[in-house]
Parts: C-alpha cells; sequence; structure tokens
C-alpha cells in the first residue's frame, strides 16, 4: 500500500528534469550561502588555516625564510623533556587552583549580594563589573604599581600601616610569591565577571522553591545548601570550564608583569611558547608547545564537564 | 704651434673630463629611485634628528628616493620584524639592536654586505670593534651605526650627605663607599641594578677578570664558572646581602631611573641617560660619571649599540644601500652624535662637535667587551638570569649555579 502510494511521486521525480531541481534548490539556498560564506572564509583563513599550519610546523626544525628540516617528533620529545615546560605547565596548574576557587567563592558571594535587596544595587552592579571591562593591561600596570617592593601601596599598607608582615614582601621579585600574587589580581579582575553569571543563575531558581522550604521550615543556611548550591550546579560547571581555561591561557599579565621571572617562577605555557617562537625565534618547538598544550586542555575539559554533569543530576 | 695645441688639449681635459664625472656621477644618483622603508627604535630626540635633518639631508642629495621612516619603541620590535620577514613585508634597512644580528643572519633574513664594491671603504672607515658584532659564519651582515657602553652615574648630593668626596675608582674604594651610603638611613642604597641579564652583570663579572666564554664563544665551562665570575656573583651577593645592592635586582622594585639620586647612590647606564633622564626629566639632578670601579681585571663595561642591516628582501636595494652609506658619512654621523647617539667612525673620534660627556664613555668602550654573538644569545641570557636569580633567592650556591650555567650555555654554543 505504503509502495503504492509512493509510486506517482517517485514517477513524478523521474520525469524532472535534474537541473531544474538543482536550480530550484540554488535559488532558495543560495542567499543562506551568500551571508555564511564571508564568515566561514573569515574562520577558515583566520582560524583554521593557522591551525593546520601550526600543526605541520611542530614536526619541522621551521625556518622562517628559508628551506625547513623535517624531525618528526622531535620538537614533541624535547618539550616534554624541557625542565622550564613542565615548570610552566605546573604554574598554570597552581594559578588554576589559586584564581579559580577565589573568583567562584568571591563571585558567588558578590551575586548573592547583589540579588539581595541590598540598597544602591546598580551602583554595586557597576563596581563589581569595573575591573572586568578594564583592559589586562592597565590592570596589570597598576598592580605592577601596588605590588612595587619598595614602594608600592600594598607593602606600605600590610608593613608602615597594620604591621601585620615582618617586612617588605617582594611580591613580583620573590620565587614563591610572584605567581600567587598574579592570581590573586586575577582573582580581583574575575570576580565582577562570574558574580554576573552566577546572578544570571539565581534568578532562573524559582522563588516558590524558596517559598516551600521556608514554610518547611528551612533556615537561610539550609535553603542555600539544599536549594542554591544545587540548582546553580550548571552554572558552577559552565564557570568552572571557562574559568581554568582562561586561567591555562594566562598570557598577558604575565608577559607584562614578570615575563615569566622571576627565574620562570611565573612561566606560563603561553609566555613560554611565545619566548621560543618570537624571542628564540623557534616556531616548530613554539607549534609543538602549543599543540601538547591544546591536547592537555581537551582532556582537562572534557574530565571537568564529565565529573560536574555526574555531579549535577538536578 | 704643437706645444699651444698640447695647452688647448689640456686645459679641455681638465674642464671636459671633471665635468663628464660628475654628470656621470649625478646620472648614477639620479637612476636611483624609489622609496627605502626604514624601522628603527630612536627616542623622541633622536627620531626628530632624524626626520628633521638626516632624511631631508639625504633626500636633497637624492631627490628620486623617498625614506619612509618607521621608529617604534624598542620592546616588540623584533618580534615585529621576523614576524614581518616571515610574511615577505619586511623593511629594506633596520636600525639593529648588536645581539639581533646573528639571530637574523642566522634565519637567512640579513643581506650579507662584503658582496658590495662600497663596503670595503666603509668597513675601514668604522670602529674595529662595533664592526665584529656584525660579523656571523664569515660574512658582515651590516655596519656598525651607533656605539655605546654602561658607565657609572653618581648622585653628587647622596655622595655629599655621606661624605664622600670623589666616584669610587676601585671594587674595593666601593665597598668603602657603600658603607657610608648606607649609613643615610633605611631605603637609600649604594648601588642600583635593574635585573640578572648579561647587559647588567657582565660589567662586573669583566671586571673581576671572568668571563661568560671562551675568546672564540665555542665554551662556557672554565669561564662562565670561572674564578672570575664567581668572585664578581660573590662580590654583587655580599652587596646584597649587606644591603648595600638595592632589592630592586629581583624586580618589582623601583626602576634604577626613579629612585636615582632619592634612593640610589650609584647606577650605570649608557649615554642616552643624559639626554632622556637627566635634561628631560630630572633637570636639576646633580650628577657625575666616572668609569666602571676597577677591579681585578680592570674596569670593564659592555658594548652596546645599533648595526644598520639590510634586509634580503628588500625591493629597493641600490637605494637602500645608498642610504645606508648616507647614515654612515660624517654630515649624518654628526647630527645623529649631537643628540646622543655616539658616531662610529673614527675619523670622528676626537671630533669637537659632540656632547662634553662623550669621552668618559669612549675611554670605557677601550676596555669594553661584546655579549656572545650567537643565535642563541637569548637562551643563553635566559641560563645566565635564572641561575643568578637562584643564587640571590638563597635555592643554590653561587658555584652549584655558575656550574649548571656552564653546562647549559655549553649545550647551547654547540
Amino acid at each position: 500500500m505504503r509502495s503504492q502510494s509512493l509510486k506517482p511521486v517517485a514517477r513524478a521525480a523521474a520525469f524532472t528534469p535534474p537541473r531544474a531541481g538543482i536550480l530550484q534548490r540554488m535559488r532558495k539556498y543560495a542567499p543562506i550561502y551568500l551571508f555564511l560564506l564571508p564568515g566561514t572564509a573569515i574562520f577558515l583563513l583566520w582560524t583554521i588555516y593557522p591551525l593546520v599550519d601550526a600543526f605541520v610546523m611542530s614536526f619541522y626544525h621551521w625556518n622562517l625564510n628559508g628551506p625547513s628540516t623535517y624531525i618528526g617528533l622531535a620538537n614533541y620529545q624535547q618539550a616534554l623533556a624541557d625542565p622550564i615546560f613542565i615548570q610552566a605547565m605546573k604554574n598554570v596548574v597552581l594559578y588554576a587552583l589559586i584564581s579559580v576557587p577565589g573568583q567562584l567563592i568571591f563571585g558567588l558571594a558578590a551575586a548573592l549580594l547583589l540579588d539581595s535587596a541590598v540598597r544602591f544595587r546598580a551602583f554595586f552592579r557597576t563596581l563589581f563589573y569595573l575591573p572586568v571591562v578594564t583592559s589586562w593591561v592597565v590592570v596589570s600596570l597598576l598592580f605592577t604599581y601596588l605590588y612595587n617592593s619598595q614602594a608600592g601601596a600594598i607593602n606600605y599598607i600590610l608593613y608602615d600601616v597594620l604591621h601585620v608582615i615582618p617586612g617588605y614582601i617582594f611580591w613580583l621579585g620573590d620565587e614563591n610569591v610572584a605567581l600567587p600574587a598574579i592570581a590573586f589580581m586575577n582573582i580581583w579582575k574575575g570576580i565582577g565577571w562570574t558574580a554576573v553569571i552566577f546572578l544570571a543563575g539565581l534568578q532562573t531558581i524559582p522563588a516558590d522553591v524558596y517559598e516551600a522550604a521556608k514554610v518547611d521550615g528551612a533556615g537561610r543556611i539550609q535553603r542555600f545548601r539544599a536549594i542554591t548550591i544545587p540548582l546553580l550546579a550548571p552554572t558552577f560547571m559552565f564557570l568552572v570550564v571557562m574559568l581554568v581555561i582562561g586561567a591555562f591561557n594566562t598570557f598577558i599579565q604575565v608577559f607584562i608583569m614578570t615575563q615569566g621571572g622571576p627565574n620562570h617562577s611565573t612561566e606560563t605555557v603561553l609566555t613560554y611558547m611565545y619566548t621560543n617562537a618570537f624571542a628564540n625565534v623557534d616556531f616548530g618547538y613554539g607549534a609543538a608547545i602549543s599543540y601538547l598544550f591544546t591536547l592537555l586542555m581537551f582532556v582537562i575539559s572534557m574530565a571537568e564537564i564529565r565529573i560536574l554533569r555526574r555531579r549535577s543530576q538536578y | 704651434m704643437r706645444r699651444s695645441i698640447i695647452i688647448l688639449l689640456a686645459t679641455l681635459m681638465a674642464v671636459v673630463l671633471p665635468a663628464s664625472s660628475m654628470a656621470a656621477t649625478r646620472t648614477a644618483k639620479s637612476s636611483l629611485s624609489g622609496t627605502v622603508t626604514f624601522w628603527n627604535t630612536y627616542s623622541p630626540d633622536e627620531k626628530a634628528a632624524l626626520e628633521q635633518k638626516v632624511i631631508p639631508a639625504f633626500e636633497a642629495k637624492y631627490p628620486n628616493i623617498h625614506i619612509n621612516n618607521l621608529t617604534l619603541p624598542y620592546d616588540g620590535t623584533f618580534t615585529k620584524l621576523i614576524t614581518s620577514i616571515a610574511g615577505g613585508i619586511g623593511p629594506d634597512v633596520v636600525r639593529s639592536d648588536i645581539i639581533w644580528v646573528p639571530q637574523l643572519a642566522n634565519i637567512n633574513g640579513l643581506e650579507p654586505l662584503d658582496k658590495y664594491s662600497w663596503f670595503p671603504s666603509l668597513r675601514k672607515a668604522v670602529f674595529s670593534g662595533p664592526l665584529r658584532t656584525t660579523f656571523y659564519h664569515g660574512h658582515y651582515y651590516g655596519l656598525p651605526l651607533d656605539t655605546n657602553t654602561r658607565v657609572m652615574f653618581y648622585s653628587k648630593s647622596m655622595f655629599q650627605a655621606a661624605g664622600i668626596s670623589r666616584a669610587p675608582a676601585t671594587t674595593t674604594e666601593m665597598l668603602a663607599d657603600c658603607a657610608k651610603i648606607k649609613a643615610l638611613g633605611s631605603g637609600k642604597y649604594c648601588y642600583s641594578e635593574g635585573g640578572f641579564g648579561a647587559w647588567s652583570i657582565m660589567p662586573w663579572v669583566w671586571s673581576f677578570g671572568g668571563n661568560l666564554t671562551n675568546k672564540t664563544f665555542s665554551k662556557a665551562t672554565g669561564y662562565l664558572n670561572g674564578k672570575g665570575t664567581l668572585a664578581a656573583v660573590n662580590f654583587l651577593l655580599g652587596m646584597y646581602h649587606k644591603g648595600y645592592l638595592s632589592p630592586n635586582i629581583l624586580g618589582g622594585g623601583i626602576g634604577t631611573w626613579d629612585g636615582f639620586g632619592k634612593n640610589y647612590a650609584m647606577i650605570l647606564d649608557g649615554p642616552w641617560t643624559v639626554p632622556f633622564l637627566f635634561k628631560n626629566q630630572y633637570p636639576s639632578s646633580d650628577y657625575g660619571i666616572s668609569l666602571v670601579p676597577k677591579g681585578p681585571g680592570g674596569s670593564r663595561s659592555v658594548v652596546g649599540g645599533e648595526d644598520i642591516v639590510m634586509l634580503k628582501g628588500s625591493r629597493n636595494k641600490p637605494a637602500t644601500a645608498a642610504f645606508m652609506q648616507f647614515m654612515l658619512s660624517k654630515q649624518a654621523q654628526t647630527m645623529m652624535g649631537k643628540v646622543g647617539q655616539m658616531p662610529v667612525l673614527n675619523a670622528l673620534a676626537h671630533s669637537s662637535a659632540f656632547p662634553a660627556y662623550y669621552p668618559i664613555f669612549q675611554q670605557q668602550l677601550k676596555t669594553a667587551k661584546p655579549r656572545t654573538p650567537s643565535p642563541e644569545w637569548s637562551k643563553i641570557d635566559d641560563t645566565f638570569t635564572s641561575q643568578l636569580s637562584t643564587v640571590f633567592h638563597g635555592n643554590a650556591s653561587v658555584k652549584d649555579a655558575l656550574n649548571s650555567a656552564a653546562r647549559t650555555v655549553d649545550g647551547l654554543l654547540h
């Protein structure tokens, strides 16, 4: 029965000149493709082509201005045995361990504050968001002055005014302090952004859920633990993935404030990649570092998504 | 009759030949045309002299050549340069830091100049020390354009407050002076240095008889971890522990220029310090200039400066060559010399046209040494910097750190 009913259609299709169909389809879809074309062309030229080119480059001793030599996996082997690359990897992990929880905790606190019936809410929202829209270059230069070990405001307040530290701290000159100091700056700069995302998450939680819990006798802390935190899980997941990627991609602040020093204690994978490519003119090695880093980022992001998805079954 | 014919012919030759040679020169000059793009990192004063005096003088001489000048900030210029070379859109001619030349030559980015007929005469005309910075793998890839070194700047007011009558001539005298300066109170330091790079530290290493490598720049072991280098690092470390050397050497403190005269009594710096710092920023500052204090290895400093190089990808090599030659003429060297660019011509060595502070730099240059001319220089410098940083942070002994640095640099030199 079904085959019979399809027959006339199939016959009609068989008699339709194919060119007319293509022309019809082209006429139908041409505007769509034309709209897509510029964006696709730019994406292919400026994103996909450099990605492929860098991948090819990573297998060569790349000569900028002449024939390059194919060296197989040598650049990758060199990176995996390079103590500075390993140090840079450890540094970005430490940076993420400090800056991500810091931004999440302070961001959530700020979001809860801004979500409550606080006075001058619009003013506080602007205040928290101001560092986010300020350029990394400006913030980095500002904190370089604040962190100045001999004439900075932070040492002045902590040592000269409050007497809470035994002496001036070399914020950017001490191997043990420089990376956490930059990570704290990142927390300050990132609170506004995380707060805005948390705020959006908080506003999706229905008010009647809180009211029902209140009727059942749940206190503020209980409501926060049993309702707010679980229902914010997808927001947490999004933020953790984004903040970890951001922390691992740290470049501008380190490049401006310490150039990876002292003694590579603030070296990040991106600053090391940049140094190798543009200061040491070793583009093959720089490309290999970037691909190893991409692989690591991919694995970490996938792991984060899996772990957090398992925990956010609400 | 015969005699008069000879006189007539001689007169004709005397008149016609020079005229024809002048015409030939004019034709050669006028046959050069087009645009020459020049990249440099001159300071604002130097840029003004270049654009208002040097380039107009060149364009008056070569009316068909236009110089497209691009003055860039020093930071980032090397990156911009190698990126432009890779993209085939680089400039024609560059005023390059002497340290960049081996790297640029190594990536096949520079035109060897020794194949040009005009090169030998210019080679003879310039100082031999700075000329060596253009030599790489058997070829000259540029010509020195300006030279400099670091000397001691001291604050007369801080010296006076500490009861010091003259600049220290030796490292021993310097230590004695430092004790007096320290007594001025907290926040006052005898000496300030901007970091652990070779540019900062090598004057002390050489003055203590140490070195980074052997003379042929092929081996670091025995030199970088030798007796003299060890003594120099110990000297600086001792100064640091005694509170004579400012902690800004670690990074993130008051800069040498910012603190000079207020926090720091002595700094080492180049000739640009005078027009840039003392005339523009601190006109009232009282300062003196002296040689680097003499150690067991003498009074040594580091050779700095810039070379002028033609890029291999230059689209107008004849006009570029004409511009390079002009930049090394007495006229251009004098114009730039007046704004702080120390000339490199033998003929201008004793010229009275230049600022009064030049002779001390020229005297220091006689014993100054170059850094290792290697395409791996940035890695060598980084190794040196990192190991010294480890020592000053108390994470390694001077001996262990220098042994480790020597081993790494050996690998980079081969």
